[in-house]
C-alpha cells in the first residue's frame, strides 16, 4: 500500500529574498495550525516547520509533497519561483546539513541548532512529528554536535560588533565604573554598543551633530545624550569610544587625544574607529596606552574566522555525509521488518497450532508435559527462523530490496501489507487511500525511504 | 633527609608547571589546568614538609642562607599563587609563574643544605624579619612575572595582532590590577620586613643603622617600591606601570645578588656580626 517517505520544500536565503522569506515565516499557535494543516490530508503524516529570518523549510513524512508546497504558495504567490524540492537521501542530508550550521549565512553560527530543536519541539507539541520525523531529528542533533565537537567550525569571532567586545574585553577586562562614549548616530556604532553593554558599563554616553537624531539614538541605546561640542571633555570621561559619523575627515585627532590622555593621568582608552572614511586619525594610535582600531582592523578578525571555518567545513562535510549514510542504511534495514514480522508471526502461529493439534491427541498430559511440546514447537521456529532473519537485516541494510521480495515471495507473505493494520472489520470502511497514489507509484526506490 | 623531601617537591613543580604550560598551548583543555593546580598544590604540601624537616634537622639556620631564602620564597610564592587562583582564576597566569618559580627552585634542590653558625636566639628573634623579607621578594617575584605577561598583551592589544597569544593572555585590565594588588602586597611585607630588622639590628648588632650595605641597598629598594605605590596612587598605570614593576624587581635582584657576591661586605653573610667571617652565602 502507501509508502512514504521523507520530503523537504523550502526556501532560504540562498534562494529567495527578504520580502519572500518574510511573508512565509511562521512562530508560534501559527505555526501549529499549519503544521496541523500539513497532515491533514493524509492520515499517518509526518510534518516539520523550521522557520528562522534566514530560512522556512517544511519538512513532511509522507507520500507527497504537495501540501508542503501549498504551505508556501497559499502565503506567498512569487514564491514558487524561489522553491527547492528535495526527498529521499537529498532530504535528509540537507536537513543534516542544516542543524550542523553547513547551510547557514555564516557557517558555524550557533543558533540555528537550537531553532531546528526549537521547530522539533513544536511539532512535538502539535502532534505532527512521529516515529520517523523524531529519529531523523535525533539523529540530525546527534551529527551537528558532533559537528561541533568534533571540527573548529564554532569558532573564532564572525561579526564586527563582537569583535569590538572581544578588544574591549582584552583591554579592560570588564566595564565596571567605566563609561562608554558612542559618537555619532552611525548603524555599526549603535550595533556594536548594544554587544557592548553585556560587559557592565556604567554609563553609555551619546554625542552627535544634530541632537534630534542624537537624543533619538540615545533613547534607543539607553544612553544619556551629550552636545557634540563636549566631545574634548567625553574624551576624559569615557573609556571606550565608538565613532560612526557620516563625517569625510578626521572628528579625532592625535592633539585631543594626547591633551584627554594628560586630564585621564593615562587612564587607558580605546578608539574604535566603525565609520568610512576613517573619523579618527590614526596616529592616535602612537600615544602611550590608547589603542585604537578601524573598520579594516576589525573586518581582518572576521575574515580570517571565515577562511578558517571554509576549511573546516570541508571536514564537517564528510561527517555529516558519514551520519546521513549511517541513518539511511538504518531506514532500509527497518523497510525490511514487515516482511520479518509477517514471517515470524505466521511461523509462530504454525507451531502453535501444531502443538495444540498433537497436545489434544497425546491427551491426559500434565502441566510440565505441555510446556515441553510447546516449548520444541517455538525452538524449531528460534533455530529455523534465525539466519534468514539476519542475513534479512544484512541485505536490507545493503540497500538490497531484492531479497526481502525473494523472502516474501518464498513463504507466501504480502510484502506490501501494512504490518500493524487490523484487517478491517466487517461494516468499517476501508482505509482511505491518499490523494496521489499514482505518483507514488513511480517514485524511484533509491531515494524511498519507507518507514 | 629534607633534601630528598625538597626533590620530590621540586619534581611536583616540574608537573605543574609542565601543565600549566599545556594549557597555555591547548586552552581547549581545561582539564590540564585543574591538573596543574592539583600539582602545584600538592607540591606546595610536600614542600612545606620539606621546610618542616629542615627546621628540625637544622633548627631553622638553613634559611639565613641565600639558598634557603630561595626554598621559603619558592613556597610562599606557590602558596600567594594557590590563592590567587582561588581569588581570580587566572591559570593563564601559572603558566607564567610556575615555570619562574621552578628555576628558582631548581639550584637549590641540586645543591646540598648549608647552613651558618646562627646563635639560636637570633634565629629565633629574626625568624619574622626573614620570613616577610622573603614573602616580599616572592610576591616582587610574581608581579614581576604578572607585568612581563601584560607587557606581551600589550604589545599584541597594540600591534592588532589577535592570534593565540592575544586570545590566551588575560586582559590588560585583569593583568594591571594584579601587579597593583601584588607590589601593594609585598611593599606592605617589604615594610614590616625593614622595620623587624632594624629591630633585630639594634638588639643583635646594638645599632638600628650601621651603613651594612644589605640596609642600605634595602632601603634603596624600599624608596623604589614606595615611589611605584606613591605613583600609582597618582594615576600610573598601564604599560608604564609594568615597565616599572620589571625594573623594579631587575633592581632587586641585582642588589641582592651584588651585596652576596663581596664576602664580608655585609654581616648578613653567616655570621651576623657574631663571630669572624665564615663566607657563606646569606639573604637579605
Amino acid at each position: 500500500m502507501s509508502e512514504r517517505e521523507l520530503f523537504l520544500v523550502g526556501l532560504s536565503h540562498h534562494s529567495a529574498p527578504i520580502e519572500v522569506r518574510e511573508r512565509v515565516a511562521l512562530s508560534g499557535d501559527a505555526l501549529k495550525a499549519a503544521l496541523q494543516e500539513l497532515v491533514r490530508a493524509e492520515a499517518a503524516s509526518e510534518a516539520l516547520v523550521v522557520s528562522t529570518c534566514n530560512r522556512v523549510e517544511v519538512l513532511v513524512h509522507a507520500a507527497s509533497d504537495a501540501a508542503a508546497r501549498a504551505f508556501f504558495t497559499e502565503r506567498a504567490a512569487d514564491a514558487r519561483a524561489h522553491l527547492y524540492a528535495k526527498r529521499g537521501v537529498d532530504a535528509v542530508r540537507h536537513f543534516f546539513r542544516v542543524a550542523a550550521s553547513l547551510d547557514s549565512m555564516v557557517v558555524g553560527e550557533q543558533q540555528i541548532l537550537g531553532q531546528v530543536k526549537e521547530a522539533y519541539g513544536v511539532a512535538c507539541a502539535a502532534g505532527t512529528a512521529g516515529a520517523f520525523l523524531s529519529r531523523l531529528c535525533n539523529h540530525a542533533f546527534a551529527t551537528a554536535k558532533r559537528v561541533r565537537t568534533e571540527t573548529e567550525i564554532g569558532r573564532g569571532i564572525t561579526s564586527l560588533s563582537q569583535v569590538a567586545v572581544e578588544l574591549v574585553e582584552k583591554i579592560f577586562g570588564d566595564l565596571a565604573g567605566r563609561a562608554i562614549l558612542l559618537a555619532g548616530a552611525g548603524k555599526m556604532g549603535a550595533l556594536s554598543a548594544k554587544a557592548l553593554a553585556g560587559l557592565g558599563a556604567d554609563r553609555l554616553l551619546v554625542a552627535n551633530r544634530s541632537p534630534e537624531r542624537g537624543l533619538a539614538l540615545a533613547a534607543q541605546v539607553h544612553g544619556a545624550f551629550r552636545a557634540w561640542e563636549e566631545l574634548p571633555r567625553l574624551l576624559v570621561e569615557a573609556d571606550v569610544i565608538l565613532v560612526s559619523t557620516g563625517a569625510d575627515r578626521h572628528v579625532i585627532t592625535k592633539e585631543m587625544v594626547q591633551a584627554a590622555m594628560k586630564a585621564r593621568r593615562d587612564r587607558s582608552m580605546c578608539l574604535i574607529d566603525l565609520s568610512v572614511p576613517r573619523n579618527v586619525d590614526p596616529a592616535c594610535a602612537e600615544v602611550m596606552d590608547v589603542y585604537a582600531y578601524d573598520v579594516d582592523d576589525l573586518e581582518k578578525v572576521v575574515a580570517g574566522t571565515r577562511e578558517a571555518r571554509q576549511e573546516e567545513a570541508t571536514r564537517a562535510e564528510r561527517l555529516v555525509e558519514a551520519d546521513v549514510l549511517a541513518f539511511v542504511q538504518e531506514r532500509r534495514a527497518r523497510a525490511a521488518l514487515p516482511v520479518l514480522g509477517k514471517l515470524r508471526r505466521q511461523a509462530e502461529q504454525l507451531a502453535r497450532a501444531e502443538a495444540e493439534r498433537t497436545l489434544a491427541q497425546l491427551g491426559g498430559l500434565d502441566e510440565r508435559g505441555r510446556r515441553s511440546v510447546e516449548a520444541m514447537a517455538q525452538a524449531i521456529v528460534n533455530k529455523l527462523l534465525h539466519a534468514p532473519t539476519a542475513r534479512l537485516k544484512k541485505a536490507a541494510a545493503c540497500g538490497d530490496a531484492e531479497l526481502p521480495a525473494a523472502a516474501a515471495q518464498l513463504f507466501g507473505i504480502e510484502p506490501d501489507a501494512p504490518d500493524a493494520a487490523p484487517a478491517p472489520a466487517a461494516g468499517e470502511p476501508e482505509r482511505r487511500a491518499g490523494p496521489d497514489d499514482a505518483s507514488r507509484a513511480g517514485s524511484p526506490d533509491a531515494a524511498r525511504l519507507s518507514s | 633527609m629534607s633534601i630528598i623531601v625538597l626533590r620530590t617537591a621540586t619534581i611536583l613543580y616540574a608537573l605543574a608547571a609542565v601543565l600549566y604550560v599545556a594549557y597555555f598551548a591547548r586552552p581547549r583543555h581545561a582539564r590540564l589546568a585543574t591538573a596543574g593546580f592539583s600539582a602545584l598544590a600538592a607540591a606546595f604540601v610536600v614542600h612545606a614538609v620539606a621546610i618542616g624537616a629542615g627546621c628540625s634537622e637544622f633548627g631553622g639556620k638553613e634559611f639565613f642562607t641565600v639558598r634557603g631564602g630561595m626554598i621559603l620564597a619558592v613556597w610562599l610564592a606557590a602558596g600567594a599563587y594557590l590563592v590567587l587562583h582561588k581569588l581570580y582564576r587566572l591559570p593563564s597566569v601559572g603558566a607564567f609563574v610556575v615555570p619562574l618559580a621552578l628555576v628558582a627552585l631548581i639550584p637549590t634542590a641540586l645543591t646540598d643544605p648549608s647552613h651558618p653558625d646562627v646563635p639560636a636566639e637570633l634565629v629565633r628573634n629574626a625568624a619574622f624579619h626573614v620570613t616577610a623579607a622573603v614573602l616580599a621578594v616572592a610576591l616582587f617575584g610574581i608581579a614581576f612575572g604578572v607585568a612581563l605577561m601584560y607587557l606581551l598583551q600589550e604589545r599584541e592589544v597594540k600591534g592588532k595582532r589577535f592570534g593565540a597569544l592575544f586570545s590566551r593572555l588575560p586582559s590588560l585590565g585583569t593583568l594591571d590590577r594584579l601587579n597593583q594588588r601584588l607590589v601593594r602586597a609585598g611593599f606592605v611585607a617589604f615594610t614590616l620586613a625593614l622595620l623587624a630588622g632594624t629591630l633585630n639590628a639594634a638588639a643583635f648588632w646594638k645599632s638600628y643603622w650601621s651603613w651594612d650595605p644589605q640596609q642600605v641597598s634595602s632601603l634603596a629598594i624600599w624608596a623604589l617600591y614606595a615611589t611605584m605605590v606613591q605613583l600609582r596612587h597618582r594615576g600610573w598605570h598601564g604599560r608604564r606601570y609594568a615597565v616599572l614593576t620589571v625594573v623594579g624587581f631587575v633592581v632587586l635582584a641585582g642588589a641582592m645578588g651584588a651585596v652576596q657576591s663581596f664576602p664580608g661586605a655585609t654581616r648578613h653573610t653567616g655570621d651576623y656580626g657574631m663571630r669572624a667571617a665564615a663566607p657563606t652565602e646569606v639573604l637579605p
